[in-house]
């Protein structure tokens, strides 16, 4: 299956040549979850704290589906 | 002694007293909503000779407390009808509580000159400063502090406050001296300018010399609150990476970013205005992506941002990023920066005056998307013009006047960067917060989308209103502590956190409060503000969102707000 997913807030470095925010595909395959999208990206788990599946929080042990929108998350705050 | 200062505008008379017995353990908020309870009648015009308008450095202000240099201010608002408490960082809480000063009280009224007030070690002084009128607030401030002391804090208004609009503000300097550290919501800055004064000039070059009775007991807690904000990842290092702005993607991605004067909650330009973009750009011109407000705050959520112009908008936060980007189909970040600074200079509040031109591209007055037409009208209000005057006025009004329906506004104050549709637990806290739609008053944002202080989900009503009732009460109290209120990010995931802020204040006061006493506090607080509001009128009507809320769904998680008669639960103790 093909996700669209999207990296925020310092998490890009750890894919090459992807840029906050801006959508590229992932192929995983069917039933894959949050866990294994981070392990085929090389991003540590531990930098993730946050996985928004559609906008979103999901566990990183939930099943995702084609066409998801996945947007990962280091822990932000503000306000 | 802890002294209390009467400023008489009609009179012209300065007094220095000791501070009253009743307000020697209020500091803050908590000092400043029960002050306006009992002096000024709740049916008083805002701008006229019978509201009060009261400064209070927070409690642990003035120590070396991190990140405890908040200001409160307070007075009843032109804006709203109601009571109101508008806080900001900036350098000049601490120089007032080092001065041994707990509030400054400006009463009466003076409708013909400009004058400042000089405060000092020994003294405060009335100045007459004709001179001064009409200034915008980063001049005035250069001059205020270069006539008197590089090192004194000015507080000051805008020619928007002098103009009596309703969404002025009041700002003072940070250690830069850029007067851009806003008590803004509510329109304080216009009661300030009918009192016919435009600074207050502290004179004090020392931030952490407020009296502390158990220094060593005090140092020892103080550390230790210092460490569990650097050990929190929020207030550890989102924040100090990004600053608030960082909001920006999260709040997108979530589907409940105010977008297009709140017609849907995503925006294709998000990262263009986001906390990312705003650090690259910021880096690449020379200025900085992380800042402090003022001295010994570990967060530095602040930034400095050089515009094409030469100039520097520090700080662009994420709410103003929000009202002037998204909210208004925007996506340059150089016309956010110089929509800022515009309000900065003329002494305005960035949400304010975001929602206010969304409802006017609603109207039709000018197109959404357009920045230069944005900058070209925000430009008017310094000049007075009708156009200036309307946009200064804020949502609520603009809407009345172009038969506007989609008002984001309760209690006539703008609704911030977050639609109630999908962060529910904000909504509750916008309809019922005593103070009109103010994200700060009771944070929901933290448990709908952040996943701080525990997880309730943001499209559903379960678990809304005890998230909302129980922040409004912490936020209460930490407003009166003058601890920024980015710390509860660190205090509610830490069991530590509260009894380490108690302990602080037991060490400076020779008290010995209690966890029960703080929420006892914040209890006294709201209690206090709905009295004044309920005799001025308000009813549980005024606890509502706009009817549009509730009757058009929002995109992309096609909710609708659903929380009415449950909101009347939501403050009662």
């Amino acid at each position: 299956m093909l996700l669209e997913v999207r990296l925020y807030s310092g998490l890009e470095i750890y894919v090459e040549n992807v840029k906050y925010g801006k959508p590229f595909q992932v192929e995983l395959p069917s039933g894959g979850t949050g866990r294994q999208l981070l392990d085929k990206l090389n991003i540590p788990q531990e930098q993730v704290f946050s996985i928004l599946v559609n906008g979103i929080h999901r566990d990183r042990d939930d099943q995702m589906e084609d066409g998801d929108r996945v947007a990962l998350f280091p822990p932000v705050g503000g306000g | 002694m802890s002294r209390f200062i009467r400023l008489d505008m009609s009179t012209k008379k300065v007094s220095i007293g000791e501070t009253p017995e009743k307000y020697l353990a209020l500091g803050g908020r908590a000092l400043t909503s029960q002050f306006v309870l009992d002096e000024v009648p709740a049916t008083s015009h805002p701008l006229g000779v019978k509201n009060k308008l009261i400064f209070a450095p927070g409690l642990l202000s003035g120590t070396n407390a991190p990140s405890s240099g908040r200001l409160s201010v307070g007075a009843k608002s032109p804006l709203t009808g109601g009571i109101k408490e508008s806080n900001a960082g900036g350098v000049t809480s601490q120089k007032l509580a080092s001065l041994g000063i707990k509030a400054i009280v400006v009463e009466g009224k003076e409708d013909k000159g400009s004058y400042i007030l000089r405060v000092t070690a020994d003294n405060a002084e009335l100045i007459p400063a004709d001179d001064l009128a009409g200034k915008g607030t980063y001049e005035l401030t250069a001059l205020l502090k270069e006539r008197y002391s590089e090192k004194a804090g000015v507080i000051c208004i805008g020619p928007a406050g002098e103009m009596k609009m309703l969404s002025a503000g009041i700002t003072n300097n940070d250690s830069e001296g850029n007067s851009s550290r806003y008590a803004g919501r509510g329109g304080l800055g216009a009661v300030m300018g009918s009192k016919g004064l435009k600074a207050i000039v502290v004179e004090c070059d020392k931030p952490f010399d407020a009296p502390v009775q158990d220094k060593e007991r005090f140092k020892v807690a103080a550390k230790k609150f210092a460490k569990i904000l650097m050990d929190h990842p929020v207030t550890g290092e989102g924040l100090p990476k990004f600053g608030t702005n960082v909001l920006m993607n999260i709040i997108n991605e979530a589907g409940t970013l105010p977008v297009r004067n709140f017609s849907t909650g995503r925006f294709d330009g998000a990262s263009e205005v986001s906390g990312e973009k705003l650090a690259e750009v910021a880096i690449e011109r020379g200025g900085k992506a992380t800042h402090a407000c003022h001295p010994g705050c570990v967060m530095r959520c602040s930034n400095a941002y050089p515009m094409p112009d030469g100039k520097v908008c520090s700080p662009i936060e994420y709410e103003t990023a929000w009202c002037f980007g998204p909210n208004l189909d925007i996506s340059d970040l150089d016309v956010v920066a110089k929509l800022n600074y515009i309000c900065n200079d003329v002494g305005l509040d960035t949400i304010e005056a975001g929602c206010t031109l969304g409802v006017l591209m609603e109207a039709g007055v000018l197109p959404f998307g357009d920045g230069e037409a944005a900058i070209k009208a925000l430009e008017e209000v310094g000049q007075g013009t009708a156009l200036g005057r309307i946009i200064a006025a804020g949502s609520e009004l603009a809407g009345r006047v172009y038969g506007v329906t989609r008002v984001p506004a309760v209690k006539g104050q703008g609704i911030p960067a977050y639609d109630p549709r999908s962060c529910k637990g904000n909504g509750v806290t916008y309809a019922t917060t005593p103070m009109g739609a103010d994200h700060t008053a009771g944070y929901a944002v933290t448990a709908n989308i952040l996943k701080v202080g525990g997880y309730v989900d943001p499209n559903k009503k379960d678990g809304q209103i005890e998230l909302s009732r129980n922040l409004q009460v912490a936020t209460a109290a930490v407003d009166a502590t003058g601890l920024c209120l980015f710390v509860a990010f660190a205090v509610l995931d830490n069991e530590e956190g509260l009894p380490t802020v108690v302990e602080m204040l037991n060490a400076q006061y020779g008290l010995e409060l209690t966890i029960d006493d703080v929420t006892a506090l914040g209890q006294q607080i709201l209690n206090n503000e709905r009295e004044f509001n309920a005799n001025a009128g308000f009813t549980k009507a005024d606890d509502r969102l706009p009817e549009f809320f509730y009757e058009e769904e929002l995109e992309p998680h096609k909710t609708k707000f659903e929380l009415k008669d449950e909101l009347d639960e939501v403050l009662k103790f």
